[in-house]
């Protein structure tokens, strides 16, 4: 492996150290593990839209589509279990919606298995069949971005609307906790927080390696120069959907940890605002680095946390001129130019990077000097 | 179901559109920036219009004037600090103008507050015509009025005018352009506080009749992005027919159904169209660069 | 080249500087109330579509605590308000809940406008067994432990209200809300009144919470020709509808809204002339002319500024403070310290009591937790105040179970059907 392979697995195991660790450091306090699973899921989001926006170039102003799949798919179920005890196990919203008997869509969910399955699949199928129809027409850039965000206006419209189906703008509250054969995980405690926090490292390992095989060599090729990679001979459109369709999935199972964290599931998990935060977590972190895509959810959202406990209404002019000043200054996020400057100060220091020169056997996919790299991990 | 009543209302709904989406329109078609902060600028235009109202004691049709001009100051200050860097990444301006969007409705929402203001109509506007058989307000026949007045006069503008040569210029060809002597830099300032202006300008508008809070952008940036996208990128022609459409569209159903549905259909019209035909209905008359 | 870089390390160091102290702190949590030291918490919309109302539901317990605590405090124990904006959304909500309940320890909180924000708050507040007073009318059907309820319930708002229209203006009804559960609840009740009283539904619509283009509204309204326009719309859309209904030339002396919700607070955000001649039905109005009501609008007008309002929702968040200061004063004559106090123990030595609200002497029901009130219908003249043209001659025992079927009833033991 090269130096910056190295360099980057360093990180990644810095990173799932501290995760491991943390509980610690916070002393066990329950409010705050939970806090700290919620934006570890939050983080899982926003690593799945590095990888559509950072490789493949995809810029999914939708992503809280899955995200709200997942979480209402998980929610479903946990009204269930709560209201096994109403009269025809009927959800209390439907009551008061005059819903004489639990719908059909509704009727899967009472199994745990059934509904994870639903809810990272119906988040899949959604979005190959919306890919499929948006890449083979060659959509690309700015229109995908519009497209993904009207949709997401929709989902949010119908969602509000269907009272009966979806408790509308209530959301879906007081849910029972989870319970895998006959264990209650909870969801303040450390068995809810390890294993979101195993998930995420999970995903993020996961990741690295997708980015690191031909699929991430080519989707990187495909938003650099997507005419070239057609000529090429790869299908764009299929590549492009791989990367929307597995996002969406991953995005998924991180609203199904939120849904169990808030103990709650809501319409604003779909709304334009919260996937737009998503977009600005990605950002902030770094869009080309899955790992930095993590860090930038987690810091910013630790950051908004603590602001908005002490000084009232600064939080979002914090948050908004910070994302500017990125956007401008720091285009490729945080995370790449500290470890940039870093890296420079190292050098400086030292006199040598450690690098060694680059044999071509030694290449491995995603070292190129040419163009079809992105950027750094 | 298509009284004259209805047709008239979504007319009313489409001439409200064609104001907002106009600035839109502009900024996007010279520029290719995406302005997410473009609700915002009208948000900012109704408020000045309350507070010219409240502290100056002016009345509605004297403080537009005003409203446009501060428009046109704040959209400089935007496009001189941020957007001017962004003119070759556009997806990265949708990001900064949505940081920028933050930062006006925070900056509003300390500043004024965010309880409603009350923007006041003047007497004589308040009343109603009867057309053939159906009602409408004056004061919607008066926005429908302005907004047609104002697609003709940008349309001279940037038809008719040096500016808009120049402008056009600019559009198909930088470089060029530039070796010709005309300055980009300040014809982009110049085209972004005009669409900013208009922006405000629309926001006093619609005050009187709808709600002025730091939020009420957002109702408005999604839908004029679809009016602008369907139309034509570049096409004030399909703005115009665009937004006719989709005004008319949202009050027929809107009256047959409920607004929900028609909000519904619509977008998922839209989007159709989009993916089978993304440069919109009608083609710009302005030569793109590729 | 030089001057980027020094940009990217003032824009990296900045961010890292401001995350560092406030991972810190939220590292080390709050400590525990000083001995003479009453936390409470409060949680009202500041920002988002229902700030219009909810500033003022702020102001009104703010104004509360600082008049009990010019007085002393609590049997000589300061009220320290710990404040959160929940940004009008039941996500917030629910989160800020659970942080001033966990970790800023608070005994009692003070909170909450749309029923979608009481919803998200009440599995938490029952989960960690506090308490949450609820100022705001709401549409019954609950009776939770956990919650103080000083709003009106639809037996002290449409039980009057309802037959009075129809009786003065006619039998066909047209029912419009913003779509969420209270309007759609109360809906259901006033369809339940309306066959009884002998009236009926021309139409019922739901919108988006914040909408506000109003138009096919309108002209379903112009061609369906209701007598009453029955209206459960909240937040912002209040405003854009009064004053399309006005510039459409429609007219309020034939074809009136009637609210639940229109207070003197969306009446001076629209103008008064768009409100004039509508009606509301509420306990309280700003125009009521009780000593202890003068007292509380001018006291209100000094702190805020003479051009706010009162209404039924802020004189509600008003008047509950007291009624929690009544139940500590009770709890510490009786020997208890600062440190025994908690919020269920709190609870019950509220119930029973009363207090001198604006609107009138009112007593917190130990049956069910909601609160005796005087129910009045008011009429918006030009002014932006309400003339009442109707009230009640007694207070009005809160039954929040009424006309829902399953003839339920709220008990100190839990909701009971009572066998009729």
């Amino acid at each position: 492996m090269t130096t910056t392979g190295k360099r980057t697995l360093l990180g990644y195991v810095a990173f799932c150290g501290l995760i491991l660790v943390l509980p610690f450091l916070l002393r066990g306090n329950s409010y705050l593990l939970n806090k700290s699973a919620l934006y570890m899921a939050l983080a899982m989001a926003t690593v799945a839209l590095s990888f559509t926006w950072g490789y493949a170039g995809i810029l999914n102003l939708g992503q809280a589509v899955s995200f709200g799949i997942g979480a209402y798919a998980m929610a479903m179920h946990l009204k269930l279990v709560a209201s096994a005890g109403n009269p025809g196990g009927l959800p209390d919203f439907m009551t008061w919606n005059s819903v004489g008997t639990l719908p059909l869509v509704w009727t899967p969910f009472h199994s745990l298995l059934v509904s994870v399955i639903l809810g990272i699949g119906v988040s899949v199928l959604v979005s190959t069949l919306i890919g499929w129809f948006i890449f083979r027409a060659r959509i690309s850039g700015v229109f995908v971005a519009i497209i993904t965000l009207a949709l997401l206006v929709v989902v949010n419209l119908v969602v509000v609307t269907e009272q009966g189906l979806t408790a509308g703008w209530n959301g879906i509250t007081n849910l029972a906790d989870v319970t895998v054969g006959g264990v209650d995980i909870g969801s303040y405690g450390f068995g809810f927080y390890y294993l979101v926090g195993i998930t995420l490292v999970v995903v993020l390992l996961l990741g690295w390696y997708a980015t690191r095989t031909k699929t991430g060599l080519v989707l990187r090729a495909i938003n650099s120069n997507t005419q070239r990679a057609r000529y090429l001979g790869y299908d764009v459109a299929a590549y492009e959907t791989f990367a929307y369709a597995s996002s969406a999935g991953v995005a998924a199972i991180a609203g199904m940890y939120y849904a169990v964290g808030n103990s709650f599931a809501s319409p604003t998990f779909m709304a334009v605002p919260f996937s737009l935060s998503i977009v600005i977590w990605c950002a902030v972190g770094g869009r080309r680095s899955l790992i930095a895509a993590a860090i930038g959810a987690l810091v910013v959202n630790a950051i908004q946390g603590a602001l908005s406990s002490d000084l009232l209404d600064v939080s979002n002019l914090v948050i908004g001129a910070l994302f500017v000043i990125i956007v401008l200054f720091l285009p490729e996020g945080i995370v790449p130019e500290i470890g940039g400057a870093f890296r420079r100060i190292w050098t400086s220091l030292v006199g040598y990077s450690g690098a060694r020169p680059h044999t071509p056997k030694e290449r491995m996919p995603g070292q190129g000097t040419s163009k079809f790299t992105g950027g750094q991990k | 179901m298509f009284s004259f009543g209805t047709l008239l209302s979504g007319l009313s709904i489409g001439s409200i559109l064609l104001l907002v989406a106009l600035g839109l329109a502009i900024i996007y078609g010279t520029m290719g920036v995406i302005n997410l902060a473009h609700g915002d600028f009208l948000m900012i235009g109704a408020y000045a219009t309350w507070y010219l109202q409240k502290y100056w004691h002016m009345g509605l049709i004297a403080t537009l004037p005003v409203v446009f001009i501060v428009g046109c100051i704040v959209g400089l200050v935007v496009e001189k600090t941020v957007v001017r860097y962004l003119y070759r990444r556009p997806l990265d301006t949708i990001l900064a103008t949505w940081g920028i969007s933050i930062l006006l409705e925070e900056a509003v929402n300390l500043g004024a507050g965010s309880n409603l203001k009350y923007v006041q109509l003047p007497g004589m506007l308040s009343g109603d015509w009867v057309l053939f058989g159906a009602h409408v307000g004056v004061y919607r026949i008066l926005i429908i009025g302005i907004a047609l007045a104002l697609l003709i006069a940008t349309s001279v503008l940037f038809f008719r005018t040096d500016f808009g040569l120049k402008v056009r210029a600019v559009v198909s060809n930088p470089e060029t352009a530039e070796g010709h002597g005309v300055n980009s830099g300040l014809i982009y300032a110049a085209t972004f506080a005009y669409g900013s202006g208009l922006a405000a300008f629309a926001g006093a508008l619609v005050a009187p009749i709808k709600s002025v809070s730091p939020t009420m952008g957002i109702h408005y940036i999604v839908d004029a992005f679809l009016v602008v996208v369907v139309g034509g990128v570049g096409s004030l022609l399909g703005l115009f027919v665009s937004a006719g459409i989709i005004g008319e569209m949202e009050s027929i159903i809107g009256f047959a159904i409920d607004d929900t549905t028609a909000k519904v259909i619509i977008f998922l019209a839209v989007i159709a169209i989009i993916r089978f035909r993304p440069q919109g209905l009608f083609v710009s008359k302005v030569r793109q660069p590729s | 080249m030089k001057r980027r870089t020094v940009l990217k390390g003032i824009a990296g160091g900045t961010v890292s500087l401001a995350a560092a102290p406030t991972l810190l702190a939220s590292t080390y949590g709050t400590a525990y109330a000083a001995e003479d030291e009453i936390k409470v918490g409060v949680l009202f919309p500041l920002s988002g579509t229902i700030a219009v109302i909810g500033r003022s539901l702020h102001n009104a317990t703010m104004l509360a605590i600082d008049e009990i605590n010019a007085n002393g405090g609590i049997s000589g124990k300061k009220i320290k308000p710990i404040v959160r904006d929940s940004q009008s959304s039941p996500a917030v909500y629910a989160d800020k809940i659970k942080e001033l309940i966990l970790q800023q320890k608070v005994l009692t909180t003070f909170g909450g406008y749309t029923s979608a924000s009481r919803k998200a708050v009440l599995p938490v507040v029952e989960k960690y067994n506090s308490l949450y007073w609820y100022p705001t009318l709401y549409e019954g059907d609950e009776c939770s432990k956990n919650i103080m309820y000083t709003g009106a319930v639809p037996n002290q708002q449409q039980e009057q209200f309802v037959p009075w229209l129809i009786k003065n203006f006619g039998k066909r009804f047209y029912l419009l809300g913003s779509n969420y559960i209270y309007p759609k609840d109360e809906n259901r009740i006033c369809k339940a009144l309306l066959k009884k009283y002998g009236g009926e539904v021309v139409a019922e619509e739901y919108v988006p919470l914040g909408h506000s283009e109003f138009s096919s509204n309108i002209n379903k309204m112009r061609s369906l020709r209701p007598d009453v326009i029955f209206c459960t719309v909240v937040g912002d859309s209040v405003i854009a509808l009064h004053r399309q209904y006005k510039t459409a030339g429609l007219d309020p002396s034939k074809m009136p809204f009637a609210s639940l919700t229109t207070s003197e607070e969306e009446v001076s955000a629209m103008g008064g002339e768009y409100a004039a001649g509508h009606f509301t039905s509420a306990p309280y109005f700003m125009s009521a002319d009780t000593p202890t009501n003068h007292k509380f609008v001018a006291a209100y007008q000094k702190k805020y500024g003479a051009d706010k309002v009162t209404n039924f929702v802020s004189s509600a968040s008003y008047f509950q403070v007291f009624l929690f200061q009544k139940g500590v004063e009770k709890l510490l004559s009786q020997g208890h310290g600062v440190g025994d106090l908690t919020p269920i123990n709190i609870r019950n030595a509220c119930l029973g009591e009363q207090v001198h609200a604006p609107q009138g002497v009112v007593k917190l029901d130990p049956k069910n937790q909601h609160t005796y009130l005087w129910p009045k219908i008011g009429q918006w003249q030009k002014d932006g105040q309400a003339k009442v043209i109707h009230e009640s001659k007694k207070w009005v025992e809160p039954k929040p179970y009424w006309m829902y079927p399953g003839n339920r009833v709220c008990t100190p033991s839990g909701v009971k059907t009572e066998k009729s």
